[in-house]
């Protein structure tokens, strides 16, 4: 009896691994893309994985997913890794920006194609960037902090805590730099900055705490990341307050930063069009992978209109974000919905 | 010839040293503590707006979370062993609270009648979880006689991986009222946080000072195989100590998931490192069997004081890291200090 009940066990592996193996086979019959994030502990982070092996599985590729754990020396050995597996392209999404130029430099002599998510390297040429800008994000959080004040306090004048992310984080700083560039017009305006070390929550609850005591007359405080207004939130409605009583937005578009604008403690979040960004990587991929060039213009990336433009990095495309507020925050375009688009995409021909 | 001096004032030249001594001891007992009240009143001195009743309050209740963990690893400590899952240990906790009973992202969104059981049943699965990983890591200890630091290691990393797992990556918020609690409400306008961190430490002081565990812990940290040669029960007393670090880091992430009204795959991040710093900077020996949660508390406190005054001057967060390393390692000089100074002049 026993040995029927391993017979039988064994076929069944062997059914599912041979199941398994088809499939694979069937999502690899272009071949194998690897993507290299730079964290898990982070929504949207998680969530590109999932929109890249969408999207690149609609064009024919198979996507397998490389943690860095947001170290850029693990990035740079998973880059030698991949050297020796037969990639046919990878996608990067840095954790340094500086850190991983060699190892770019390295696919690509190795006739590897890199194709950059997200946070865009100008440093050194690549395949193709699909970005949003996180300069861009920072402009964007800015356009909505000048419109905000202004209809706090008749013109745009005020107090913002901006609460960056990591400060080793490249991309918590560009946004940064982007809402310093643009708020500095504005001498009315004051920004205290202080960052939350490891982009962890409760250091964000912390500072906002320890801020409102020194500072209760902030306006508008503005989160880099959606998953840190959810701990000032706690800590505002801790202080006694109301939704909305301070101001707050953050970017990132994470569902956890829509919801909060359901329940009025945020009013804007700027979202990474993170979907767009993911769909325009395999709508090119067949391209870059067989060595075309590029034509620049105005394409079409699930319904919003991008513009690839042929810069000293190479490609370069540029997804307009959005800023989400209670009148749009329902609109399933928007990532943070969760409801990533059903039509297929389609090589650019 | 006849000693013509009188007893009196043999007395007193005698007293006289006694009484240096006794200062001294009681200098090198509690340095810490004297150290933080400089540290906090040369912040209020040159701060502005640091010298507030609110600001003291968050002092002490942004040291809830390291705190508590810190009470754990402590009793490790003592008792000759290490516990490096603390950190990953209270982030489970929190995100398995939080997937329960969050009701946005990846929560589960459980709802129970009457709705106050949320906060016992809650309470109940971190105190639980927490046990159970400490038990785990306290029978591998003490059965399979594998090192303190590669159990405990292997659960730090194994313990993020799972919180990672279980939500998927993503955030859970939205925790129902009754959880909430703890991070809102006050009594006596002190926060309940605050509470929960005194409480802790009032608790385990007496339990390592006044009962025969607390006891035998120090025995078995500092020769463990006299200690079982004189009876002590060594392999039942660790195991016990695992499972109640592992315990007190669930609660502090229950407490954690309260605060922050939900969970993300990286709470609590960072937070070992700062809870060695404070035991560390506490006095509590690394080889085992010395240590007063006293000096504990308070560098937790100094910790946070420090990060503090720093969100509030609103110096670089670089220097925050700099100045706990620093710390780290004037505690271990000063504890070397100390020890020399006791077998010179005490």
């Amino acid at each position: 009896m026993k040995r029927i009940w391993r017979i039988g066990a064994a076929a069944f592996a062997a059914a599912g691994i041979a199941v398994s193996a088809a499939g694979a086979a069937l999502a690899q019959d272009k071949g194998t893309v690897y993507y290299l994030v730079p964290t898990l502990l982070d929504e949207f982070q998680t969530g590109s994985i999932d929109a890249i092996k969408k999207f690149m599985g609609d064009v024919g590729y198979e996507v397998i997913a490389l943690d860095a754990q947001n170290r850029s020396d693990l990035q740079l050995n998973q880059v030698d890794d991949v050297l020796n597996l037969d990639a046919d392209a990878v996608v990067l999404a840095a954790v340094d920006f500086d850190a991983i130029k060699p190892g770019i430099e390295k696919l690509r002599e190795a006739g590897v194609p890199v194709m950059i998510f997200d946070r865009q390297i100008t440093s050194t040429p690549s395949d193709l960037t699909s970005v949003a800008g996180t300069v861009e994000i920072g402009y964007t959080a800015a356009a909505e902090a000048e419109r905000l004040l202004k209809e706090k306090n008749g013109e745009v004048k005020g107090k913002i805590l901006q609460i960056l992310g990591d400060p080793g984080d490249p991309y918590t700083l560009d946004i940064q730099k982007g809402f310093e560039e643009k708020m500095g017009a504005y001498d009315g305006v004051e920004i205290i900055t202080h960052p939350a070390m490891q982009w962890e929550a409760s250091n964000a609850g912390n500072i906002a705490q320890d801020q409102l005591l020194i500072n209760p007359d902030i306006d508008l405080i503005f989160n880099h990341a959606a998953h840190l207004s959810v701990a000032v939130a706690a800590v505002l409605e801790a202080a006694g307050k109301k939704p909305g009583e301070i101001m707050m937005m953050s970017s990132n578009g994470a569902p956890v930063g829509l919801d909060l604008i359901r329940k009025g403690w945020l009013q804007v979040e700027v979202e990474q069009p993170m979907y767009a960004q993911a769909a325009a990587l395999a709508m090119f991929a067949d391209k870059i992978i067989a060595g075309e060039e590029l034509t620049p213009g105005t394409y079409n990336i699930t319904g919003l209109d991008s513009v690839l433009t042929i810069e000293d990095w190479g490609p370069n495309i540029k997804i307009p974000g959005a800023a989400i507020t209670a009148d749009n925050v329902d609109d399933p375009a928007f990532w943070g919905n969760l409801q990533p688009p059903t039509e297929p995409v389609s090589p650019v021909q | 010839m006849a000693n013509t001096q009188p007893t009196g004032a043999l007395d007193n030249s005698d007293a006289r040293p006694r009484r240096s001594r006794q200062l001294l001891a009681f200098v090198l007992d509690n340095l810490v503590w004297i150290i933080l009240i400089i540290a906090l009143s040369a912040f209020a001195l040159f701060i502005p707006r640091f010298f507030q009743i609110g600001i003291f309050l968050n002092i002490v209740e942004q040291s809830t979370f390291v705190g508590i963990i810190a009470v754990g690893l402590s009793l490790t400590l003592i008792a000759g062993h290490m516990d490096l899952s603390i950190e990953s240990v209270m982030a489970l906790a929190a995100m398995l609270v939080a997937l329960t009973f969050g009701t946005g992202g990846a929560g589960g969104g459980l709802v129970l009648s009457p709705s106050f059981l949320a906060f016992p049943v809650s309470l109940a699965m971190a105190l639980g979880v927490g046990a159970l990983i400490g038990a785990l890591n306290g029978i591998l200890v003490v059965r399979f006689e594998i090192n303190a630091f590669i159990v405990t290691l292997a659960a730090y990393i194994w313990g993020r991986g799972l919180v990672v797992a279980l939500s998927g990556g993503r955030s859970v918020y939205g925790l129902p009222d009754e959880l909430r609690a703890m991070a809102i409400q006050r009594v006596l306008g002190i926060p309940f946080l605050a509470w929960a961190f005194i409480a802790v430490y009032v608790v385990f002081a007496f339990i390592l000072n006044r009962t025969p565990y607390g006891r035998h812990l120090f025995m078995i940290g500092g020769n463990m195989v006299a200690s079982n040669r004189a009876g002590i029960r060594v392999a039942r007393n660790v195991i016990l100590t695992f499972v109640l670090s592992g315990t007190l880091a669930g609660l502090a992430g229950w407490l954690l998931a309260s605060r922050t009204a939900g969970a993300t795959a990286n709470l609590g991040i960072g937070m070992l490192f700062q809870a060695f710093a404070a035991v560390v900077i506490g006095g509590v020996s690394l080889r085992g069997g010395q240590g007063r949660l006293s000096g504990v508390f308070a560098g937790v406190l100094l910790l946070s004081s420090i990060q503090t005054a720093i969100n509030v001057m609103g110096m670089r967060p670089h220097f925050t890291m700099m100045i706990q390393g620093a710390l780290v390692l004037a505690a271990v000089l000063l504890d070397t200090a100390k020890n020399n100074i006791r077998r010179r002049y005490l």
